[in-house]
């Protein structure tokens, strides 16, 4: 064995240097070795909170060096007031949960949220997440956010002792036999439907509704105004909802304006008073840890039946991301976990919690029969996010008001007074 | 009995024990300046809390109304368009009818009902003593609870108390979802609010009649006058001193009032149960229109600060 020389040494260790160097460089930030503190700007609550602990403790089995920390928003109603504040007072964080894709809009353009699209590829975060999801997660064309669950907003939950008790053995799939049930659900001394008025739950009824009828893409546009809400596709939409009120689908506008949306679920689950509520998929969760029913064997869902206007094949859907914000000061571990987050091991943790999980590496296995079958409506869909997070927090909030005044009263002259009400506010954002 | 003179901080005999110490006599003004110190020392407290608590905020709550915030949007200034913004605003307007609509009857009754307990209860003081406690004790119940108490009383379906009793008696014809209805609404807020603040009248107004002189009383008894009128001319005219301090703290509440609001309708059905509290809440921490909301804000300090002025005047001239 020769000696080596020092011109020998110092050349291999140039070329173990500049080796690890491009090694380096050419592994994912995700990959490599990650610590200190991770802070979570988190408005969670319940079971929704349970499992983002589980996914933090997971995250921190695969990198122990990580210090996941929580600023816990304690809030009821819209959080979104609560985060603004948090921010405004100077609370930083690295990551952050988000629903509303106005929101998002609002933190984006205040410089609040760092572009992820960079980690999107280098993490390869599209071979887990569809570029549906990916399109969800962006704003003008910039992915602001990684989503890690989704429900099923058009899923009509049901008790199979309440249908059965009304005599429907068969679940509708047209609007005809869905609206020829009501007779029968109300012979039985049940109100076919639980619309809780009181605040928001009534604008879901609509949103399916005008995007059975008048499809994504329009959806989408009167979501951005740029088509009016005076516009005939929206006063026909309210005109058959006006024709389901009419067919007494859901007892008195004053007892529709009393229900808060966790009464209308009650409505259901618990008094079997009232047939199908339609507010989510947190309702999967709160019919089985809170009325202690089982899923399919109790009750099960419906997708909202089809209007044959050629747009029946969409779902209505709302998600929930992880973020990052500018301000953080560990984005190193910031990326690693929302790189993490669409791994088989997150996806398995959402799956395990009754949450729907986007990531194609999840284990189907782990869904009960009702979210399974949701998240297969959704995946066999086009989807549409909920019309109501889309909007910015002024309109949608006149939006909601002029809804309850629509149930008011469902005539023709009203529906344009409401609508011509819901254009004018519009127009202040524009 | 007799009494003892205790001199004044300001007057000549308790000046006169410092003089003699001192050996020279102090004009007016440098007594006034000895005085002062002591007097800002013991106020300074006080007053940093107040500037703390009020003053800072209050300035802060007047510069936001001159800007135009839209949630972490830049802010832009924007002069009186906040204010010009609120008069058009059809549903501040409501909201400012809804909130006169509240504050009158929810002052006159509890108020009313306050004055009307204290005075049966001066007729049987210690047989009343339960009574009073009790009905002093929902004042102290947190609004949002008593919302929550009322939730269940109005609620629409058939668990509701009010509906069930309804049903339970044969009348569950009239059984109506309360808080859904525009026309129900605001007046289950008003019996709900006014049942929590009948406690503090109740106890104002009460002390004020046991104030009433007995001999008084014990006049009018011998000269053959009833309970009924004993109370009417003598113990209720009397009793008013404290019927104008319930009326005007009663006031002042009524017009701040947000949690049973809150808790029982959240401004609806439509808008219709929204007062300028609410109002102000809803758009500075909901839709987080912040210089909106503190416009909204001094629209209400200014409607405070009328019902408080004068009634504070009153007080402080009836003091000198």
């Amino acid at each position: 064995m020769t000696k080596p020389t020092r011109v020998g040494v110092r050349r291999r260790t140039l070329i173990a240097a500049l080796s690890a160097t491009l090694l380096l460089a050419a592994t994912p930030v995700y990959a490599q070795e990650v610590s200190g503190d991770l802070v979570l700007l988190n408005w969670a609550t319940g079971n929704e909170a349970e499992m983002i602990h589980a996914l933090e403790e997971a995250f921190v089995k695969a990198y122990p060096k990580v210090n996941f920390k929580e600023i816990n928003l304690t809030t009821s109603g819209d959080q979104r007031g609560a985060i603004r504040a948090a921010l405004q007072s100077g609370e930083t964080a690295d990551l952050f949960v988000n629903t509303w894709p106005a929101f998002r809009k609002e933190l984006a353009d205040a410089g609040l949220l760092r572009d992820l699209g960079p980690l999107w590829e280098s993490a390869k975060i599209g071979d887990s997440l569809s570029d549906s999801w990916r399109d969800l997660g962006s704003t003008d064309g910039v992915v602001y956010g990684v989503t890690y669950t989704y429900g099923d907003r058009s899923a009509m939950f049901y008790r199979h002792s309440t249908m059965e008790k009304a005599g429907i053995t068969t679940q509708p799939t047209t609007w005809e036999e869905f609206v020829a049930n009501f007779k029968k659900l109300n012979d039985a001394g049940i109100t076919p439907i639980a619309i809780g008025a009181k605040v928001w739950s009534h604008g879901e009824w609509f949103e399916s509704m005008y995007e059975h009828l008048n499809g994504v893409k329009m959806s989408s546009d009167l979501a951005a105004h740029k088509i009016p809400w005076t516009d005939a596709s929206v006063k026909n939409t309210l005109k058959k909802f006006a024709e389901m009120l009419n067919a007494n689908c859901c007892g008195t506008p004053a007892s529709m304006l009393a229900m808060d949306w966790n009464d209308a679920a009650d409505a259901v689950w618990k008094s079997g008073t009232h047939g199908y509520q339609m507010i989510g998929m947190w309702n999967n969760d709160y019919a089985r840890s809170v009325h202690k029913l089982t899923e399919g064997t109790d009750y099960s869902i419906q997708q909202f039946p089809a209007m044959g206007a050629g747009h029946d094949n969409v779902s209505s859907v709302d998600s929930k991301e992880f973020s990052g914000f500018t301000n953080g000061s560990n984005q190193a571990a910031a990326d690693a976990f929302l790189a993490w987050i669409t791994t088989a091991d997150a996806a398995n943790v959402i799956a395990s919690h009754g949450l729907a999980s986007p990531s194609n590496k999840v284990d189907a296995s782990l869904y009960g029969p009702v979210m399974k079958k949701a998240a297969e409506a959704v995946a066999a869909s086009e989807v549409q996010f909920v019309l109501g997070d889309l909007l910015p927090g002024d309109l949608v909030d006149e939006f909601r008001v002029q809804l309850q005044k629509f149930i008011q009263d469902p005539s023709d002259a009203n529906i344009d007074a409401v609508t011509a009400a819901i254009e004018a506010k519009a127009k202040t954002f524009d | 009995m007799s009494q003892v003179a205790l001199p004044s901080r300001g007057s000549d005999e308790g000046n006169a024990s410092r003089v003699k110490g001192g050996g020279h006599e102090l004009t007016p003004f440098r007594r006034w300046i000895a005085d002062a110190p002591a007097a800002y020392l013991l106020l300074l407290p006080v007053l940093v809390l107040f500037a703390f608590a009020v003053v800072y905020p209050l300035i802060q709550t007047i510069l936001l109304s001159f800007w135009d915030i839209k949630g972490l949007g830049k802010p832009k200034f924007y002069g009186l368009g906040n204010f010009a913004a609120l008069a058009q605003d059809a549903n501040f307007r409501q909201a400012v009818s809804t909130t006169l609509l509240w504050t009158v009857f929810t002052t006159a009754i509890s108020v009313s009902l306050g004055w009307i307990i204290a005075l049966l209860c001066s007729l049987a003081p210690r047989a009343t003593l339960v009574p009073r406690v009790m009905i002093f004790a929902a004042f102290g119940v947190s609004e949002a609870v008593t919302g929550y108490i009322w939730l269940g009383i109005f609620r629409g379906n058939a668990t509701g108390a009010i509906n069930a009793l309804l049903t339970g008696v044969g009348l569950g014809d009239f059984a109506h979802p309360w808080l859904g209805d525009a026309n129900t609404a605001i007046w289950c807020l008003i019996i709900a609010y006014s049942w929590a603040q009948t406690g503090l009248p109740l106890i104002i107004i009460y002390a004020a009649t046991q104030a009433v002189p007995r001999s008084v009383i014990e006049a009018a008894y011998v000269d053959g006058g009833s309970p009924l009128a004993i109370m009417r001319y003598i113990i209720a005219p009397l009793s008013m001193p404290g019927v104008r301090v319930a009326l005007f703290i009663n006031l002042l509440g009524s017009l701040r009032a947000f949690d049973t609001i809150y808790v029982l309708t959240g401004g609806g059905p439509v808008r219709s149960t929204e007062t300028i509290g609410f109002f102000m809440f809803r758009e500075s921490f909901t839709q987080f229109k912040l210089g909106y909301g503190a416009a909204a804000t001094l629209v209400l300090l200014a409607a405070v600060l009328i019902v408080s002025i004068p009634a504070i005047i009153q007080r402080t001239a009836s003091v000198k």
